[in-house]
């Protein structure tokens, strides 16, 4: 990251992403490496007002009054932690900096047992139109182990109170290749789900990143490749036969309900980004705020913006992460960006992990599970 | 010539007489040792004693320059250094100390050093006692008929045993235990003795400086501003700029640009008359326009006859120097070149091998001078390189037509053509405690060795041994070493071609033989070698995204098969804001580490899996 305060501005003309980073959660989860700590109100209601600051000073930037939000991803942490009027204040705030486009996908990442019928109708009424509830799994040992909060009978009965607060675009988050997870238990994981039918799923195989417990203690009883690729090939013809379209390597969506928010990364479109750790794109900066809480509030009490982190992508950069991502997508990329790799493409095509259609490129499903293999030769 | 001005050689008559008094004031001589006996210590001692350099200075060993010889911690190049020298005669001397290498791979080069000596200084350590190296550098002093005083080093030390050692020298070397000299070079002690030995005992150089100009080349370094400055000993006449040297051997005549001696920097003189040593330019473009052992005569007087020719620096390892990156061809190229420059000893030629596209077969002394060479070119250079699994040099005797000599197995012909094969024999001196003797007969009963001759000496013993060149190049000193606890010592030389029951082994991946790999090797020890080889590359050779299969054959005839699965998934789960970045850098690191893969075929193969069939 080179140093200094990169020039942040949007040049793209479409409409923005926005993330927001909620960064606390009654407990952490054993395989989560993400930038959360634990729940006390007050630490809540300070950055809370940090947050509405940051948005008030990117907001002064000269270029924010013309700019346009298509989507609104309150990601964490737990972001169901929040109240429907604290997230309304949020969205106003963002409304009065930005303009926030009328159709804008608003999403909420929620915890079931934080997702109460009203929560959830507090939610809607602050503007939220969709829900992302990370159910993980639905057996009461393994959602033990994981370390999450909630039982299998709370996922239903959270999802069944979002349907009935009026959402009809929910997510559902889901884990496999856990410790102890075997193929059968799978199945019927991933068959219960899609008979809830939410519009759009997201399955990730367990990967024990940096910072997580699991990552620096171990985890005993992990499923072998064998069982975790077994387990990406049942869910992904399950969510065909009922159909679901496997547009991204870890998503499904049933028709017209993928992740609006989510492509925004994957087309390697632009994003703004509040909260500590948050990572924005803008222009040709990739930055990142600072991911200390109490840092980043006593940064903007003290009225600075919190980077953290930037870089600036030459465009030999650039390139390689829209080829990158693009990839990810079930729409693959055009074919042309591809032209100077022809003897790489040509096996993977044999292989038949690659598609060539329509001037487009895709990968299989066969080639999302060895995505990064081409990936290391496309930068 | 120390102390003389040249401007005081004013005629013919009186230079000639001065000249005569120089002779006699001049000492040309080597010192020799086994490895980290004390040479180069002793060296840079003699210098700070003798004022041709500051003795805080002295610290580093400034006779071993260049970087790699000081890591590893031995002479590859020597070096030769001029020392006024004021002994207790009162008379001003001028010792010529000639360096020497100092490692198995280099006794060519101190066969070559000697030559141009009446005297060496032969370094036991009073703690190791007499190694191998000590014995074979004896050897090369006494076909240089050279005085030889011997010195006992490190008697400072508390493990010292001087006199054991002493007895060892008399026993082993014959030579009269009442001329040892008992030293420490480290601290200093014994070194002025060793330096009035050097006056009294060796003999000054003959030679007429009358005569027509007769000198030696010993060595010769590149450099980019002169060409190539040669170091020469002369026996007769004199030599000075502006005169027409005839190289004899190549006939080509040079004008002779300058004449100087290294004290230790290089220091411009007049001339340089019979006796003594010294460098000489004269625009030569390449170490090899000027091979060591040339003989130099002036152009319109030449010598009659020029010198015996010294052994020629004959590689005895053969390996394929393969860029990683194609496009490197040419920057290994000019490497190589630049590299030759200075090292007459290395050879190559292009070679094209289907696995690893167009390289070079290189030639060298030893492994350790390969070794080297790698590394100067990967260090040196930026480059990146891939080595194929060295081989001696093979005689093919074919069932019709001529025999003919081979230093790659992938160009062995088919078993059809072939009567018979005969592969290089050396006969290779063994010294160790005598409690190590068994391990060390089992290891050179693994190495198809063939023992010789016991010696008993005392607590230790000198065991000599028959054995294929190819067996003892890899792996055979390191272990010898890991055996003995570091005891055991080794030199070795070339003995003859011998027929064996050679065969080639081929490895195929998915079917499809990697010429690059092929070893030739004794049937005897081809299964075990075979199924080792592709357990080792089953273990480099990472899951690809179809299986590979490897396979081990001889001939059509498979020995052994392994398996790298296919690759079963390969996936980041989240890429969502905040992952990009880390991503793409992730991928970035592994992209690096894909340099240094080949494509073979569609496999791709990592530098190590050669790197495992050179070490295995």
């Amino acid at each position: 990251m080179t140093p200094g305060a990169p020039d942040l501005k949007p040049s793209q003309t479409g409409p923005l992403g926005v993330y927001l980073h909620i960064p606390f959660c009654r407990q952490r989860c054993h395989y989560c490496s993400f930038n959360t700590g634990p729940y006390r109100p007050a630490a809540m209601e300070r950055f809370l007002s940090a947050l509405l600051s940051e948005i008030d000073l990117v907001g002064e930037a000269r270029w924010a009054g013309g700019v346009s939000i298509g989507t609104v991803f309150f990601g964490g942490g737990t972001p169901s932690l929040l109240e429907g009027d604290e997230m309304e204040a949020v969205l106003n705030r963002l409304r009065k900096r930005f303009t926030l486009a009328p159709a804008a996908e608003v999403t909420v990442e929620c915890n079931p047992e934080s997702l109460t019928r009203d929560k959830a109708e507090g939610c809607r009424l602050a503007g939220v139109n969709r829900l992302s509830l990370g159910v993980q799994s639905l057996d009461d040992d393994l959602l033990a182990r994981l370390g999450r909060l909630h039982s299998p009978v709370e996922a239903r009965r959270a999802f069944n109170e979002a349907r009935a607060a009026g959402f009809d675009n929910l997510s559902v988050d889901l884990m496999y290749g856990l410790p102890g997870l075997d193929l059968a238990r799978w199945e019927s994981a991933v068959g219960e789900i899609l008979a809830w039918r939410p519009e759009h799923l997201s399955a990730y195989a367990l990967t024990l990143d940096e910072g997580s417990r699991w990552a620096s203690e171990g985890v005993a009883g992990l499923p072998d490749e064998d069982t975790v690729t077994a387990q990406y090939w049942a869910l992904a013809r399950l969510a065909r036969q009922t159909g679901y379209e496997h547009y991204e390597i870890s998503n499904y969506a049933r028709d017209g309900f993928r992740s609006r928010h989510n492509q925004v990364y994957w087309r390697a479109e632009e994003y703004l980004a509040f909260g500590p750790g948050a990572c924005g794109f803008l222009g040709d900066v990739r930055y990142g705020n600072v991911k200390p809480v109490e840092r980043y509030c006593a940064m903007l009490e003290a009225g600075s913006l919190p980077l953290g982190t930037h870089e600036v992508l030459t465009p030999g950069q650039r390139e390689a992460e829209r080829r990158i991502l693009g990839l990810r997508l079930t729409d693959g990329v055009p074919l042309p960006w591809l032209k100077d790799r022809r003897p790489l493409i040509d096996t993977w095509h044999s292989l038949g992990l690659l598609e060539i259609a329509g001037g487009r490129c895709r990968l299989t499903e066969a080639g999302f599970l060895l995505s990064d293999s081409l990936f290391v030769h496309l930068l | 010539m120390w102390g003389l001005e040249p401007s005081s050689r004013k005629t013919a008559s009186s230079r000639d007489i001065l000249s005569i008094v120089t002779l006699s004031r001049i000492r040309n001589f080597s010192i020799v040792a086994h490895i980290d006996h004390g040479k180069s210590t002793l060296a840079d001692r003699l210098l700070a004693l003798t004022g041709a350099m500051d003795p805080k200075k002295a610290v580093d060993q400034v006779l071993d320059s260049m970087d790699l010889e000081r890591e590893r911690g031995i002479t590859i190049k020597q070096h030769t250094v001029c020392l006024p020298y004021r002994a207790r005669d009162g008379q001003e001397y001028t010792l010529n100390l000639i360096d020497t290498p100092g490692h198995v791979d280099f006794s060519y080069e101190v066969s070559r050093s000697l030559a141009a000596c009446e005297g060496a200084l032969l370094i036991v350590d009073a703690a190791q006692g007499v190694e191998a190296q000590t014995l074979a550098n004896f050897h090369l002093a006494l076909e240089a008929h050279l005085t030889i005083i011997p010195i006992i080093n490190k008697i400072d030390l508390p493990q010292a045993d001087p006199e054991g050692t002493r007895r060892q020298i008399a026993e082993i070397l014959g030579l009269n235990p009442d001329d040892t000299i008992a030293i420490s070079a480290k601290i200093g002690t014994g070194v002025p003795e060793v330096l009035e030995a050097i006056v009294h005992r060796i003999p000054p150089p003959p030679g007429d400086p009358a005569a027509p100009l007769k000198a030696l080349v010993f060595d010769s370094f590149y450099d980019p501003y002169q060409g190539v400055v040669v170091y020469v000993r002369i026996f007769d006449g004199r030599v000075r700029a502006g005169m027409p040297a005839l190289l004899m051997s190549n006939g080509r005549v040079y004008e002779v640009q300058q004449v100087g001696v290294f004290r230790p920097e290089m220091r411009i003189v007049d001339e340089l008359a019979a006796g003594e040593v010294g460098y000489l330019t004269a625009g030569i473009k390449r170490v090899a326009d000027a091979k060591v052992g040339e003989t130099i005569a002036d152009a319109n007087r030449p010598a009659a006859v020029p010198f015996p020719g010294y052994r020629d620096a004959k590689p005895m390892v053969f390996a394929g120097l393969y860029p990683v990156e194609d496009t490197a061809y040419q920057s290994l190229r000019d490497a190589l070149e630049k590299l030759r420059l200075n090292d007459s000893a290395l050879t190559y030629e292009p070679e094209t091998s289907l696995a690893l596209g167009v390289g070079f077969r290189s030639g060298f002394l030893g492994l350790l001078h390969m070794e080297i060479v790698q590394e100067r070119l990967e260090r040196e250079f930026g480059l990146t390189l891939i080595i194929t699994s060295p081989s001696v040099r093979y005689r093919v005797v074919p069932t019709a037509g001529e025999t003919v000599e081979i230093d790659n197995p992938s160009k062995l012909p088919s078993s059809g053509e072939i009567d018979h094969i005969e592969e290089p024999y050396v006969r290779a001196s063994v010294f160790a405690p005598t409690e190590f003797m068994n391990p060390i007969y089992r290891l050179a009963q693994d190495k198809r060795g063939t023992h010789r001759s016991l010696e008993y000496l005392g607590k230790r013993v000198h065991i000599t041994f028959d054995f294929p060149l190819a067996e003892i190049i890899v792996d055979f000193y390191d272990r010898l070493k890991s055996i003995s606890k570091g005891y055991a010592s080794l030199d070795y030389e070339f003995l003859e071609f011998r027929p064996s029951d050679l065969v080639k082994l081929d490895i195929l991946l998915n079917g499809d033989p990697v010429d690059a790999l092929s070893v030739i090797l004794h049937r005897d020890k081809a299964y075990e070698k075979g199924k080792t080889l592709a357990e080792k590359l089953r273990a480099v050779i990472p899951r690809q995204l179809f299986e590979v299969a490897i396979q081990a054959a001889i001939g059509s005839r498979v020995i052994a098969r392994e398996t790298v699965k296919a690759i079963r998934k390969n996936v980041t789960a989240k890429c969502y804001g905040g992952d990009i970045t880390r991503k793409r850098k992730l991928l970035e690191k592994q992209k690096e580490g894909k340099k240094r893969m080949k494509q073979l075929g569609k496999v791709e193969v990592p530098q190590e899996a050669f790197l495992s069939v050179l070490r295995s």
